[in-house]
């Protein structure tokens, strides 16, 4: 629809000069208000605390409630605990845990936790995090470093880690009828980053051929814009326009919840759109 | 990117279903906060003759009118968190800001006007003015001497012998047989009134 529609033609060259003096202003992708830029270390040490919290809000039933995985929540901390364990390996230079499996290789944590009070569960993931902490406070974050058949810079894996505490911390919320919980903007932000930069490693994982150019549009705090091009047929790309809010795209990145669930605003080709969300959820760890 | 999950998704790579929801105020305020520019474009694509109209209508003056547009989504994009999709739409919503822009101008140039007249009636102008500005000065004469009609009659015959008669104070105060502080207290008077009756008509007619 143009200006004519209105019964009023626009002067010619208006709409170049207007959106051009408009990105000046403001560079596209920006969100606005944008969230104060925190560090990844920082980014995982407060969705450590917000968990620390959620751990502190369960009664003794929801500690024994079933959460995922055969696992009762105890054990998903447990879970936890043995990831950060393996973290603190990889960071001390184990090499042994560059090709663990993110599972197996914690299983044993998960497993210790049956029958201990809570509270010494709750202690010492406490202290694991506190660890990771320690030891990246010094750290070259642009590092690379491998661990559970990932090999990446330290900075990414600190994200990652941040959401899967996010993750398994709503696994629990659900587990003990609390309601859900959102990383603050900041953090999420470097998560939505995140998981826009993986989504063609996604399309790889999901086998997805066709080549698709995503504009990318994740609303609300935290959320942003990105152009990315996605597949590997040497075909004509589509042009996608997948909107959707940011919290919700994480969640469908972590495998949480499908697209039909995210209810995005799609704009070109709706198949190939689809196969490229349900590609996203091939981000989330096994 | 985290792992299990107690409730299977549908396979990675099988086309799931993609719901796409109806567009909306709501949903274009969103993505522009978002920083997507394709949404900046459809926002000027839909409403962007409302607002050049709506300029237009109180400026009189078509290059001044763009300048309006301009300003109107630039700010829109700069903050696009002003805009509360609760309290009117987006049409409303950018008329309104072009509207009081269009004013201010119209309000700067009667200011203009008047300073430049009570500093120096007689004296060419310091710079001179654009075309655009010309005309824009010629809209705001017209309304300042319909605007003049309306005060009240003590300070309507000293703006008049003032501004129109091209006297001083001096000269407009003994023509009106008053003191020249009188005088001057009514111009006072006079402008302020003006400037309410100018916002008032300007405003009406946008």
């Amino acid at each position: 629809m143009t200006g004519e529609a209105h019964g009023q033609a626009l002067p010619a060259g208006l709409r170049e000069r207007v959106l051009s003096a408009s990105l000046r202003a403001r560079a596209a992708g920006r969100p606005e208000p944008a969230p104060p830029e925190i560090s990844p270390a920082e980014a995982f040490s407060r969705t450590a605390d917000a968990f620390h919290v959620t751990l502190g809000l369960l009664n003794g039933g929801q500690w024994a409630a079933p959460a995922l995985r055969g696992l009762d929540v105890q054990g998903l901390v447990g879970h936890l605990i043995g990831v950060e364990e393996d973290v603190h390996r990889c960071l001390t230079g184990d090499p042994e845990v560059a090709v663990a499996s993110h599972v197996a290789s914690t299983q044993p944590a998960a497993n210790r936790q049956a029958g201990r009070p809570p509270a010494l569960t709750r202690a010492e993931w406490r202290r694991a995090a506190d660890h990771t902490i320690d030891l990246v406070r010094t750290a070259d974050l642009r590092a690379e470093v491998a661990v559970h058949g990932m090999r990446l810079p330290l900075g990414l894996l600190l994200i990652i880690r941040a959401f899967e505490v996010w993750v398994h911390e709503n696994d629990i919320r659900e587990a003990a009828a609390l309601p859900p919980s959102a990383p603050e903007a900041s953090t999420l932000s470097l998560m939505t980053s995140a998981a826009a930069s993986l989504l063609p490693l996604a399309a790889i994982r999901a086998d997805l051929n066709d080549s698709v150019r995503v504009h990318l549009v994740l609303t609300g705090p935290g959320g942003g814009t990105w152009d990315i091009a996605v597949g590997q047929s040497m075909s004509a790309p589509a042009d996608v326009t997948i909107v959707a809010d940011a919290v919700g795209f994480c969640r469908l990145a972590a495998n949480r919840v499908t697209a039909a669930d995210l209810d995005p605003y799609v704009t070109g080709d709706q198949d190939r759109a689809a196969a490229v969300l349900a590609a996203a959820t091939t981000l989330a760890l096994d | 990117m985290s792992s299990e999950r107690a409730a299977p998704c549908p396979p990675a790579g099988r086309p799931v279903s993609v719901r796409a929801v109806e567009d909306s105020d709501a949903l274009l305020a969103a993505r522009l906060a978002a920083g997507d520019e394709f949404a900046l474009a459809e926002v000027f694509d839909r409403f962007a003759a409302d607002v050049y109209r709506a300029a237009l209508v109180v400026l009189r003056n078509d290059a001044a009118a763009q300048d309006i547009v301009q300003e109107v989504f630039v700010e829109l994009w700069r903050h696009p968190d002003r805009y509360d999709p609760a309290l009117g739409t987006f049409p409303a919503y950018l008329i309104v800001i072009a509207r009081r822009r269009a004013v201010d101008v119209v309000r700067s140039e009667v200011r203009r006007l008047v300073r430049q007249d009570l500093s120096c009636r007689t004296a060419a102008a310091e710079s001179s003015p654009s075309p655009s500005e010309e005309v824009i000065a010629a809209h705001v004469a017209d309304s300042v001497r319909a605007a003049v009609r309306l005060l009240p009659d003590g300070q309507r015959r000293i703006v008049e012998l003032a501004y129109f008669g091209g006297l001083t104070y001096k000269e407009a105060a003994e023509v009106a047989g008053i003191p020249e502080g009188t005088a001057k207290s009514r111009v006072r008077l006079a402008l302020a009134k003006l400037e309410e009756i100018l916002d008032a008509s300007l405003l009406e007619s946008s």
